[in-house]
């Protein structure tokens, strides 16, 4: 039963977003706005009903929700609006409200990258070259936009290619659910690989460690040759030297001492994906080789002035370079 | 105790992840329809860079609900990977801008077949 009100809902947002495209009066808009928003509401609530919610997760849910209505709707404007300057400020905001679900999803150190990079460098980037290549506005005439701009290509099929995606892709978003079990099994990794990945940071685990017991002076391996031990409630063991005091003794450490993201997604960097970090570096330069070399300016040098350049005499009769030489 | 735990490390209700994959389709699905649609080829890069954004949200939501961080660092991979295509597609708009002296992809079709 549910997949067919899902197909039903696709089918809704589909029809909202292919009259948005069509460009008509703005009677007519409006009515494609809302049938688009009720098309997108649907879908949301029917994945909201599919999967049953405690109470206390009910604040994020609803804040999730109201950054999906602003990124979808925003998403669409990107791709509706006449005017690309208009375009990339709405992407701003897509990105802007991208960013507060991955706050929500607690990945905060991501969420402030994105936001750098993102609304930072590369949608600068974007303004910068829609300046650059923007028409003139002798050549738009009047203050509407120019037709490449106003005349969508082909909106129905390209939307009902990407609905019917969309209604597949439903399938998956639906067998989520069924993951809780699981889910035990994976905090108790997570846990473990949150406290080892402390272990390797001794800086900060001192730090915590004087967060507990502000008398210690040091922390050190324990007797089974291990930095840290973790207990079933969470909580890890480690072995310090308090001041005052010859032989190392044992210290509890709470669980809301374990690191935080960014210290996570750091330590994952440079531990897990080490290799790939120095591809991210290579990846990077050669943008910028490459960038460099196509948007310089080409100008054209002739045969003549190359070959002067290049310490060569001028060609006569198409005869060759050691004849040149001897011109020369 | 699970108070105690940091968010990072507590178990997700998967409502908030569904939510959050919807709206990944969703986006990723907008941003097709648009690379389809406009014919501007600025706004085109733009509609790549919104099927990015749904990429990088699922990614996130898969980490969450594993509760592992490497979603997390495959979005900063994927960071990169489109700071690196903004710079070569902008650059390769600016040239084709400077010969045909429009922005519409329209003006190079005369490079497909028929």
């Amino acid at each position: 039963m549910v997949p067919t009100i899902f197909y039903a809902a696709c089918a809704i947002a589909a029809a909202g977003l292919a009259l948005l495209l069509m460009q008509s009066g703005s009677k007519f808009r409006t009515g494609a706005t809302i049938l688009g928003l009720a098309g997108i509401a649907w879908i949301l609530v029917i994945v909201v009903q599919t999967i049953p919610t405690p109470a206390s997760e009910m604040g994020p849910l609803g804040l999730m929700i109201l950054c999906a209505f602003v990124s979808v709707a925003s998403a669409v404007r990107v791709i509706t609006h006449h005017r690309p300057v208009f375009c990339a400020l709405y992407f701003v905001l897509v990105v802007v409200s991208g960013a507060a679900i991955y706050v929500l999803l607690s990945a905060e150190f991501v969420a402030f990258s994105l936001v750098i990079v993102y609304a930072g460098a590369i949608l600068i980037t974007y303004l910068f070259v829609l300046m650059l290549a923007q028409q003139s506005p002798a050549d738009i005439g009047s203050a509407d936009a120019v037709d490449y701009d106003r005349i969508a290509r082909e909106p129905a099929g390209a939307v009902i290619a990407g609905f019917v995606l969309i209604a597949v892709l439903g399938g998956s978003v639906f067998s989520v659910s069924e993951q809780k079990a699981e889910s035990i099994l994976d905090q108790n990794r997570a846990i473990r690989q949150g406290w080892s990945d402390l272990s390797m940071m001794p800086k900060l685990l001192l730090e915590q460690a004087r967060r507990t017991d502000s008398t210690v002076t040091a922390v050190v391996a324990r007797t089974d040759g291990q930095m840290i031990a973790v207990q079933t409630d969470h909580s890890a063991i480690i072995s310090v030297e308090r001041a005052g005091q010859m032989t190392p003794t044992d210290l509890t450490l709470a669980p809301s001492l374990l690191p935080d993201n960014t210290s996570r997604v750091g330590m994952a960097l440079v531990k897990r994906f080490p290799v790939s970090l120095e591809l991210a570096g290579i990846i990077l330069l050669m943008a910028m080789l490459g960038a460099v070399v196509l948007a310089r300016k080409q100008t054209d040098i002739a045969d003549d002035d190359r070959r002067a350049l290049a310490g060569l005499g001028k060609v006569i009769d198409g005869s060759q370079s050691s004849q040149g030489k001897a011109n020369r | 105790m699970n108070q105690e735990l940091s968010s990072g490390f507590t178990i997700a209700a998967n409502a908030p992840i569904a939510v959050a994959l919807a709206i990944s389709a969703l986006l990723f699905v907008i941003g097709l329809v648009g690379f389809l649609c406009r014919r501007n080829m600025i706004i085109m890069f733009l509609c790549t860079e919104l099927m990015f954004q749904g990429a990088a949200l699922a990614m996130i939501a898969f980490a969450r609900l594993r509760m592992d961080v490497s979603g997390q660092v495959f979005v900063i991979f994927i960071l990169t990977v489109a700071a690196a295509e903004a710079a070569l597609a902008l650059a390769l708009v600016v040239l084709l801008y400077r010969k045909r002296e429009t922005l519409s992809a329209d003006a190079w079709s005369d490079l497909g077949e028929s």
